[in-house]
């Protein structure tokens, strides 16, 4: 419940600060028109995140720019959670309790579905209360029952995948493999609605992907409310689906057979850390592949996403006086999406950390002849290394991807943006150890609150004044908007200073502390 | 070989954990082998093997995998011993450790220890969740390692256990070491029980010095003596005594008089096997 209304909180924000700032952007006539025509047929732009229809008008822009980033937000919002809340719940043994009590497997799991439902209202009408208030102006010009529509249309995507990764918590042994599952038909709906998008004789295909009907609700422009019979069809079904596995399946198994033996010894690697990193290999190729991806999808449009900005009086006027063109200043907005990409995946490495210990697996290697100096210090070493090269692989993929739109940008510049673009990600990694070593129970909540941070005052300080104080508090706003402008070499080295100093204090820290359980 | 007895919370698993360096002392220090504990850990480490009460493991990797694993961050392992006593265990090494019960996972954790065959080996309550045979492999192992010359810190509240293979025990109270001696030792400081029956009504022995906890049931009596146990014989033999039963307290009784004053203590203790 509580994260549904941050959540709605987050989601309200970003609809806010972008119809703000289309409305303040493109105030005449004449610029929205220039708008409609580079984006309005524009293949690439449309399968990233769906058709330009209407984005003439604020309501059109505001659907167009956040009704597929928000679904797919809240989708992972929910595939997160629900996971963790069934799966998750029952790997750590919570689930025996309950139902050692009066307590049915099924009537555990439509309890915690009622949950579910709770969480994606309380998200809904967040949002859609923010989104009414935010609509009225005359300048924005959204009607109360469309705004409604519209954070409904939104909402759907964290409702189809909570349902979604309940089911797929029936089917597997463990919380990694429920959202494994969850994850890759995420991918596979973003995939087919991606397809669909990107040819007009295609968009049948739209039906074929849950992603593709919250894009056929059409919300503030030519509003489709059928498209809901699928969407509430698929719910419903995946919650039937759920409660009838959760009794048929024993606690702790997968209703999919699971191999419980190994035949062969796998050539593991002989160091804990190798192993660390051997075991979560999936998650990290995962993320590599998915960053390369969406770095050569963001390249091969940098040509028409300059266009944007060249079109915006507004944005215009920042960077010609940066004197750089276009598609540079598109870039370094792609590449800020990556920054924030990678700070997810460093809140997620400190994480790592923090459950090999509470789980007490670290005591088993604790215990032997291996160091607390060692672990933690590899831990951070490797962590960094894998942040760095993430870096480079967003600028790389990045270069590729505008390199083969044509696009005039140096490989040399792209590079040293690449690094640029770690640097928040270690900033919030070296934050991430100290808070381990200070307040290990609690590092979760201090590192995702930095995230949110950092993420939301960058937001904001895009579209509101905000004193340069606050924003100077957000590790994405020190980052240079790189390649458009020449990296900040001095800025990141302090930031860099800082990262080291405090995960040195972590290891110092962390040497002279006990090991803490859950 | 010593034991270390304490019914739950005395602080048994909190001394292992300080001895091993995984928590901080306020004050005070201790040394394994000659090696602070906490400071020169690593050297320490490399002599002892330590077998937690839980077994938390990679529950992804296999029981060879594993194995392999702990044997290598450990860095010396006797490769026949392991293989007899996965075979001695009857371990399945080809199983994820996610598909074994608590008992299977407590002697993975037991064989990646005695692998080793550390000079010290720390065993914190490591039969919890065996089964009698597995108790009895283990009791074979312990007892083959003391006579190697390898010296074993128990930790347990399952009594029979620590009699049977510990020269000295160690009790434990709300964190303090209230009693440290062999059974020998601990017995002569202890009191004798003395059962007996008579003839007609049990006396009453409540005020002989020396005796304690009284009990009578029907025509027999129960109590301890401590000292001289003439003023007691004076009293049955006055009563008519019929048979008389003398002899030295089990260790169960020796833990008990220390936690007997709490009825939560000892309803712990009973529950054990």
């Amino acid at each position: 419940m509580r994260a549904g209304v941050g959540w709605g909180v987050v989601f309200g924000l970003y609809v806010a600060t972008q119809s703000l700032a289309y409305a303040t952007s493109y105030k005449t006539m004449a610029s929205r028109r220039l708008l409609v025509q580079q984006f309005g047929n524009n293949v690439g732009v449309s399968a990233l995140v769906g058709p330009a229809k209407q984005i003439g008008t604020v309501p059109g822009y505001t659907a167009w720019k956040c009704l597929t980033v928000l679904a797919i937000i809240g989708a992972v919002w929910g595939i997160l959670s629900s996971t963790k809340l069934t799966r998750g719940e029952e790997d750590v043994g919570h689930w025996e309790l309950l139902l050692a009590g009066q307590v049915t497997r099924r009537s555990a799991a439509r309890q915690a579905l009622i949950g579910f439902a709770a969480g994606a209202i309380a998200l809904f009408i967040t949002a859609s209360a923010i989104t009414v208030v935010v609509g009225r102006p005359s300048k924005v010009g959204i009607s109360a029952g469309g705004a409604i529509y519209f954070a409904l249309a939104i909402v759907t995507g964290a409702l189809m995948f909570l349902a979604v990764g309940a089911f797929c918590g029936q089917l597997s042994t463990s919380r990694r493999q429920a959202a494994g599952f969850a994850s890759a038909i995420l991918g596979a709906s973003y995939a087919i609605r991606m397809v669909a998008d990107s040819d007009a004789g295609l968009s049948w295909l739209r039906w074929a992907t849950p992603l593709g009907w919250i894009e056929e609700l059409q919300p503030l422009t030519t509003p489709r409310p059928f498209a809901l019979v699928p969407i509430a069809a698929l719910v419903g079904a995946l919650a039937v689906a759920t409660v009838y596995l959760a009794g048929r399946r024993d606690l702790g198994a997968g209703t999919l057979a699971n191999r419980s033996s190994v035949r062969t010894i796998r050539r593991l690697p002989t160091r804990p850390l190798g192993l660390a990193f051997y075991l979560s290999r999936s998650t990290l190729l995962a993320w590599g592949a998915s960053i390369v991806a969406y770095g050569l999808l963001l390249g091969s449009i940098a040509k028409s996403g300059g266009k944007i900005i060249t079109s915006s009086p507004s944005l215009r006027q920042v960077f010609s006086r940066l004197g750089v063109s276009g598609a540079e200043a598109y870039l370094s907005v792609a590449l800020l999406i990556m920054a924030v990409a990678l700070t997810f995946v460093a809140v997620g490495q400190v994480s790592a950390a923090r459950k090999e210990e509470s789980s007490g697996q670290l005591d088993n290697l604790l215990a032997r002849p291996f160091s607390r100096v060692a672990w933690i210090t590899e831990r951070i070493l490797v962590g960094m290394v894998v942040l760095v090269c993430g870096g480079l692989l967003a600028g790389l993929a990045t270069w590729v991807g505008a390199a083969s739109d044509h696009a005039s940008v140096s490989l040399s510049s792209m590079l040293g943006a690449s690094l640029n673009v770690a640097v928040p990600a270690l900033f919030l990694f070296g934050a991430g150890f100290l808070a381990f070593a200070v307040v290990p129970r609690l590092v979760s909540v201090v590192t995702y609150t930095l995230f949110v941070w950092f993420f939301l005052v960058e937001i904001m300080g895009g579209v509101v004044k905000v004193n340069h104080w606050i924003l100077d508090l957000s590790a994405f706003h020190q980052m240079a908007a790189a390649p458009a402008t020449p990296v900040a070499w001095t800025t990141n080295a302090t930031m860099i200073a800082v990262t080291l100093a405090a995960a040195s204090l972590g290891v110092a820290l962390f040497r002279r502390r006990d090991l803490k359980g859950e | 070989m010593v034991g270390c007895l304490g019914p739950n919370g005395a602080g048994k698993t909190t001394l292992i954990r300080l001895l091993l360096g995984l928590i901080v002392p306020s004050h005070g220090r201790a040394e394994i082998f000659g090696r602070d504990s906490r400071r020169q850990a690593v050297a320490a480490h490399r002599r002892l093997a330590y077998v937690p009460g839980e077994a938390n493991l990679w529950p992804t990797l296999s029981v060879a995998e594993t194995l392999r694993l702990l044997g290598q961050v450990h860095g010396r392992v006797d490769q026949s011993y392991q293989q007899e006593l996965i075979d001695r265990f009857s371990l399945d090494v080809t199983k994820r450790v996610r598909a074994l019960s608590k008992g299977n996972r407590q002697k993975l954790i037991l064989v990646a220890a005695l692998m080793t065959r550390a000079d010290l080996l720390i065993l914190d309550e490591p039969t919890s969740g065996l089964d009698p045979l597995m108790e009895q492999a283990f009791r074979l192992c312990v007892n083959e390692a003391k006579q190697r010359g390898q010296s074993v810190l128990l930790s347990s509240h399952i009594l029979s256990e620590v009699e049977a293979l510990c020269d000295r025990i160690g009790i434990l109270r709300a964190g303090v070491l209230v009693e440290m001696g062999t059974m020998a030792e601990m017995r002569h400081l202890s009191a004798l029980t003395v059962e007996a029956n008579f003839e007609g009504t049990v006396p009453d022995v409540t005020r002989v010095p020396g005796v304690s906890m009284v009990e009578s049931q029907g025509s027999t009596l129960r109590c301890q003596v401590r000292g001289s146990v003439e003023p007691l014989l004076k009293v049955l033999a006055s009563s008519g005594v019929l048979e008389l039963l003398s002899r030295e307290p089990s260790l169960e009784e020796l833990f008990l008089s220390h936690y007997g004053s709490s009825a939560a203590d000892v309803a712990n203790v009973s529950a054990t096997p």
